[in-house]
């Protein structure tokens, strides 16, 4: 178990893969070029992968007589669209084509670990960075919505004393949606790990 | 110290209980549901999916707690 427990702190760590030859002196962390980390590398892989898959799905699209990869793409599409949709309701479809790539995005960095990569997700920052979107997303889309004033009024509502309260669920829901994400990926990797451990004959540790 | 550790992290992670008598709640009203109203087992799945999603936040609290009493105090 201890080499368990040693394995776990190593895939905690995220490694450096290269780092770019930009010096910023006044910032100790880049004095000597910025890092870039592993998961922002298998994060462009996804990109890539993601963009080659849609751009060969999507070529010569018809009207009529369409082929069964069209047929594929449509259905995809309107599932997904359509289960987003469903979640939001009728006044944010402006927002589905955005929560749909996030989804397809989270979906695909959650599988990735399985082909041998590092999953992106398994990084505290990403989940942060994806944390901070959504929560900057729904703020934004509050102010668009609703007016500055109407906005500002949500945060003393039912009465000015929860004001502190408000302004704190802003933190408190993106520790909690980034912590969800990355214990669950982190939850999926230590069971496996044991599942190697416990069946080592029918899935042989890698 | 090992052993307290281990208590720590063990009694961290009984918070998901409340995380599975949650699901297990949602879930039976949901099947209650649909059995009653077969057409509208759409929209109850989705809300019972996010509904369950919003639940397991707890048990993953409580995992990425006792993981982090595990790794911080060693």
């Amino acid at each position: 178990m201890g080499d368990l427990a040693e394995r776990l702190m190593e895939e905690l760590e995220c490694e450096t893969v290269f780092t770019l030859p930009i010096r910023i002196p006044a910032i100790p962390q880049y004095a000597d070029g910025i890092p870039i980390y592993e998961s922002v590398v298998v994060t462009w892989i996804i990109m890539a992968v993601l963009i080659l898959v849609s751009v060969l799905l999507t070529r010569n699209m018809r009207i009529d007589h369409i082929s069964k990869r069209q047929a594929l793409v449509e259905l995809l599409v309107t599932k997904l669209t359509g289960l987003v949709e469903g979640m939001i309701g009728e006044r944010g479809k402006s927002y589905v084509p955005w929560l749909t790539t996030v989804l397809l995005y989270i979906g695909v960095a959650n599988m990735f670990g399985l082909f041998g990569f590092k999953s992106p997700t398994k990084d505290l920052n990403v989940t942060i960075a994806l944390a901070a979107m959504s929560i900057i997303l729904v703020e934004a889309a509050g102010i668009y919505h609703l007016g500055i004033r109407k906005w500002l009024h949500k945060f003393i509502e039912p009465v000015p004393v929860v004001a502190p309260i408000n302004l704190m669920e802003l933190v408190t829901r993106l520790l909690s949606l980034c912590m969800r994400l990355f214990g669950n990926v982190l939850g999926a990797f230590v069971i496996m790990e044991m599942i190697k451990i416990v069946v080592p004959v029918i899935l042989p540790a890698v | 110290m090992n052993t307290l550790v281990a208590i720590g992290a063990a009694i961290a992670v009984f918070g998901a209980i409340g995380a599975g008598l949650g699901i297990a709640l949602a879930t039976g009203k949901a099947v209650e549901a649909i059995a009653r109203q077969p057409e509208a087992s759409g929209k109850i799945n989705t809300a019972l999916i996010l509904g369950c999603a919003l639940a397991e936040a707890t048990a993953i609290y409580c995992f990425v707690i006792a993981l982090m009493i595990i790794v911080m105090l060693k």
